[in-house]
């Protein structure tokens, strides 16, 4: 593809460490500027274009205001693309979809909650349509690389529909059940190079579920490993919160 | 001359793709492209109806696409397929103009048994891109005219904008030694043909039993309907004949991802009788 | 071939001198379990380990392998054909009866030049194993508690010594110029034949029948509800095939630089048991449920490599049932399927 695709990042409801990632790419990966010509980056640069082909989009949607911003992007961009697992998910911000979202107002904001017209987090593609999606918290940055040649060739990034036990073997790490830890790995999306189990820590599920996740059974081990009711639904709900009231909700 | 195959066999690796030069490319729908391909000079493909090769764009992977010209019309290293644009393999293959290199290994896999098709009469059914297949059969079968009985062709498509090889079509309705009707599921204004699944044109047959054999090739959903009328006519089980689409990764029975039971399509397949797979849960 | 002595105190100084000429793989601990990895200093190999969590495989068919690189302009390809001649010590006899079985798939049919490269590159020094690894294995159900005759040297633990069984030119090689190996004794050969004699009892059958009948007891139980019920437990995780020694499925893909200019084709192992495996274009997907993916994994290691290749898919290594979360195993699965099958037959026989 020439001439070089523009593109812009913009964030919404987020910590901003996915674009942190994205900047720290730039360094391991500088060729990546000379694939693309990003002309909007907040967090980056000073210099600012609002002609872009493609949009990465970090953070959920929390407020109903954003909505116009984020289809505003969606009617310029040719390609938007969720970047990381707040765009993805919903993110660590739906963790309070589990408790009255005026509950919530009121622990935060105190006297002042009704000064924040906030709404159940939720991910970017309950407002517009994603084309694509860089899982995980933050994203991988090998991926953005992959991502970004795939975009470049012209195909959409796709993320293997593959648990990261798949990876985690590959790499022949010990199992962290072994070790006495807890691993969301057999329903959690790969793609990471399962980057938490290679140093010692359980699967947070950041990444979000393969297609067909069984959370029955994977509670089950969990039990046997252990961990309480409280501890699951804790662990399972951090990255998952949309998911699992999703399911519950269609039961 | 040498077979590509054998090159592929010889060279370093079986899994390496030769480069053909696309020389064609004909639009036949929206979704739909034939390329015309040509190997490099000295090479024949020297295939069999039905069988498959494996296609590459370098950079962006490899896929099984079946080879839709004959073999009495394949000479000069120069081949033909059909390519539905549905992934990434087939969508940058349709980027690729006339000129441009492709990868090709192969043919893989066995064929229709042409063979024992000899004096009989056969009845054909494609639906949608299922005719890609079977064109390369039923043009070896014409170009032979003489060894063969009845030719009958039934084609289902969606709509008359998604008939393939629409040419070929009216010329075979034309001609008085074939049969061939068309049916499509959603009809346009301008169409004056049947109208619903292809199960509809059955009774616009007369079918012989006896002395028949059916190849039919299309959509999973297709086989099942065609083959409760083709057993309701009698025809026998070893004579009515399918072809498989599986995504193989490798085309030489190594990759697992084409494995129906103990069967791997590429091997034995695609092309496979009834008979064969009727046991088979993963086949149908 | 023939029968040497090796003291262990040489070892040492044998692996030292393989490390000049090739590069040297074993087992080395990895926390409290064990993997093949580059010995790097004689210290690192542990020939006295249970199991590894991947199997020696690895060495033959790598995780990701490059195929061939390319060009995208002009469309030049160069295969990649060139291993490191490697020596992997310590292999089990278990493991060495896949590599029988990866020998004949890898051979078969359209022989796979990257599998070949690496097997005529590749040096086995196998291990024999004289007391049970671990709690999973079954290697005496399976039949592969000895060695088969695919070894370059095979070394049986004697004590203060190994005996060392030359099993080809490639292992003369291997010992070729190598001072501190001698002739046995008439003492040395009596005391291998007690060595061996002594460890067969150590091992136990766990099967509730003979292995003869494994392939037709999966045939009678194609339609068992035990299929269903593994399908519930089954997490889909796909770990019990990536550390199988004989499953050697693979994705292809492809791999690009940023100016989309240069690249190279991998291919990556794969697995059965994750939901993609059997898609095909439009959506369908021929294995669709956990139950039969399971189901295709277990006729695959009891039945159909069996009937393509003459050597049954399963070792009885144990590590798929170490690594299941859910206590899959095949002694578990197969015995529950003979034990349904037999009341099957009483029942039919009551009625």
């Amino acid at each position: 593809m020439s001439p070089k695709p523009t593109v812009a990042f913009f964030e919404f409801t987020s910590c901003e460490g996915c674009q942190l990632t994205v900047v720290d790419s730039l360094q391991d990966h500088p060729e990546l500027l000379d694939a693309i010509d990003i002309v909007q980056f907040r967090e980056a640069m000073s210099e600012k274009s609002d002609s872009y082909q493609i949009a990465f989009i970090e953070g959920s949607c929390t407020r109903p205001s954003d909505e116009a911003k984020i289809r505003a992007i969606r009617e310029k961009a040719a390609i938007v693309v969720a970047l990381g697992a707040c765009a993805h998910l919903g993110g660590i911000n739906a963790i309070r979809n589990r408790s009255d979202m005026q509950e919530v107002r009121e622990y935060v904001y105190g006297d002042k909650a009704n000064w924040f017209p906030t709404y159940e987090p939720r991910p970017i593609s309950a407002i517009i349509k994603v084309d694509a999606v860089l899982p995980g918290c933050p994203i991988d940055r090998n991926e953005l690389v992959k991502a970004v040649t795939h975009l470049l060739q012209g195909r959409m990034p796709q993320i293997p529909d593959q648990p990261m036990c798949i990876e985690c073997k590959l790499k022949e790490n010990v199992c962290v059940y072994t070790q006495g830890k807890v691993c969301l790995g057999p329903i959690t999306l790969a793609g990471c190079d399962a980057i938490c189990p290679t140093y010692g820590d359980g699967c947070e599920g950041c990444r979000g579920t393969i297609s067909n996740p069984n959370f029955q059974s994977l509670r089950e081990v969990m039990l046997e490993h252990g961990v309480s009711e409280e501890e699951i639904e804790s662990r399972l709900t951090m990255f998952m919160t949309n998911q699992i009231l999703a399911m519950a909700k269609a039961q | 001359m040498t077979t590509l195959l054998k090159e592929t066999l010889d060279s370093q690796s079986i899994y390496m793709p030769t480069p053909a030069r696309i020389v064609d490319t004909v639009e036949l729908t929206d979704l739909e492209k034939v390329f015309k391909l040509k190997l490099p000079s000295g090479f024949e493909l020297n295939h069999r109806p039905g069988q498959f090769v494996q296609i590459s764009v370098l950079g962006i992977g490899e896929a099984p696409i079946s080879i839709c010209s004959s073999p009495s019309r394949s000479t000069g290293g120069t081949f033909e397929i059909c390519v539905r644009r549905v992934g990434n393999v087939t969508n940058a293959m349709h980027a690729l103009k006339p000129g441009a290199l492709i990868g090709v290994r192969g043919p893989f896999g066995r064929g229709f048994p042409i063979e024992r098709f000899r004096g009989k009469d056969i009845l054909f059914v494609p639906g949608g891109l299922g005719l890609a297949p079977l064109r390369s059969l039923i043009n070896e079968v014409l170009d032979e005219r003489g060894k063969y009985g009845r030719i009958i062709i039934l084609y289902g498509s969606r709509s008359p904008k998604d008939l393939l090889f629409q040419a070929e079509l009216k010329e075979w309705q034309r001609r008085a030694d074939i049969e061939c009707h068309v049916t499509v599921d959603r009809p346009d204004e301008n169409w004056t043909g049947n109208v619903g699944v292809i199960t509809t044109l059955f009774p616009k047959v007369t079918i012989h039993p006896r002395n028949m054999v059916s190849v039919v090739v299309g959509p999973p959903v297709m086989y099942r309907y065609v083959l409760m009328e083709l057993l309701g006519k009698g025809i026998a089980e070893g004579n009515i004949w399918f072809s498989f689409e599986r995504r193989m990764k490798c085309g030489v029975g190594k990759c697992g991802h084409c494995q129906m039971h103990h069967i791997y399509t590429c091997q034995e397949g695609p092309a496979f009788s009834y008979a064969e797979i009727k046991h088979l849960e993963e086949a149908l | 071939m023939s029968f040497r002595i090796m003291p262990k105190a040489a070892v040492p100084d044998w692996i030292t001198w393989l490390r000049s000429r090739y590069r040297v793989v074993g087992p080395r601990q990895l926390k409290d379990q064990f993997v093949f990895d580059e010995i790097n200093s004689p210290d690192e190999l542990s020939l006295d380990y249970p199991t590894s969590i991947l199997p020696p495989k690895k060495y033959l068919l790598p995780p990701t392998e490059e195929l061939f690189q390319f060009t995208t302009k002009g469309m030049h390809t160069k295969a990649s054909l060139e291993p490191r001649p490697t020596v992997i010590m310590g292999v089990h006899t278990c493991d060495m009866h896949a590599i029988q079985l990866l020998d004949r798939v890898h051979n078969t049919g359209y022989a796979d030049q990257h599998y070949q490269a690496r097997r005529q590159n590749t040096y086995l020094v196998s291990i024999e194993c004289l007391n049970p690894c671990t709690e999973h294995s079954f290697c005496k159900d399976m039949g592969t508690l000895s060695v088969p005759e695919n070894f370059d040297l095979h070394l049986t633990d004697l004590g203060d010594e190994y005996g060392v069984d030359i099993g080809s030119e490639k292992g003369e090689e291997l010992l070729r110029g190598f001072a501190s190996v001698w002739d046995p004794t008439e003492e040395d050969y009596r005391h291998v034949n007690q060595v061996m004699a002594e460890k067969w009892p150590r091992f136990s059958y766990r099967f509730n029948f003979d292995v003869t009948e494994l392939p037709d007891l999966l045939a009678l139980s194609t339609k068992s509800s035990y299929w269903n019920e593994l399908g519930d437990l089954c997490l889909g995780c796909g770990m019990c095939t990536k550390v199988c020694p004989t499953c050697y499925c693979f994705n292809v893909k492809d791999e690009v630089d940023l100016s989309l200019t240069e690249g190279h084709r991998v291919r990556i192992w794969d697995s059965c048991q994750v939901d993609e495996f059997a898609l095909v274009a439009g959506g369908h997907n021929f294995r669709s449920t956990r139950a039969l993916r399971q189901r295709h994994r277990f006729f695959r290691k009891g039945k159909y490599q069996l009937e393509a290749y003459g050597l049954i898919g399963c070792v009885g290594c144990g590590r798929c049932a170490a690594a299941c979360l859910v206590h899959i195993t095949p002694v578990k699965t197969f015995n529950e399927l003979y034990r349904r099958h037999k009341q099957g037959e009483a029942v039919e026989a009551q009625s």
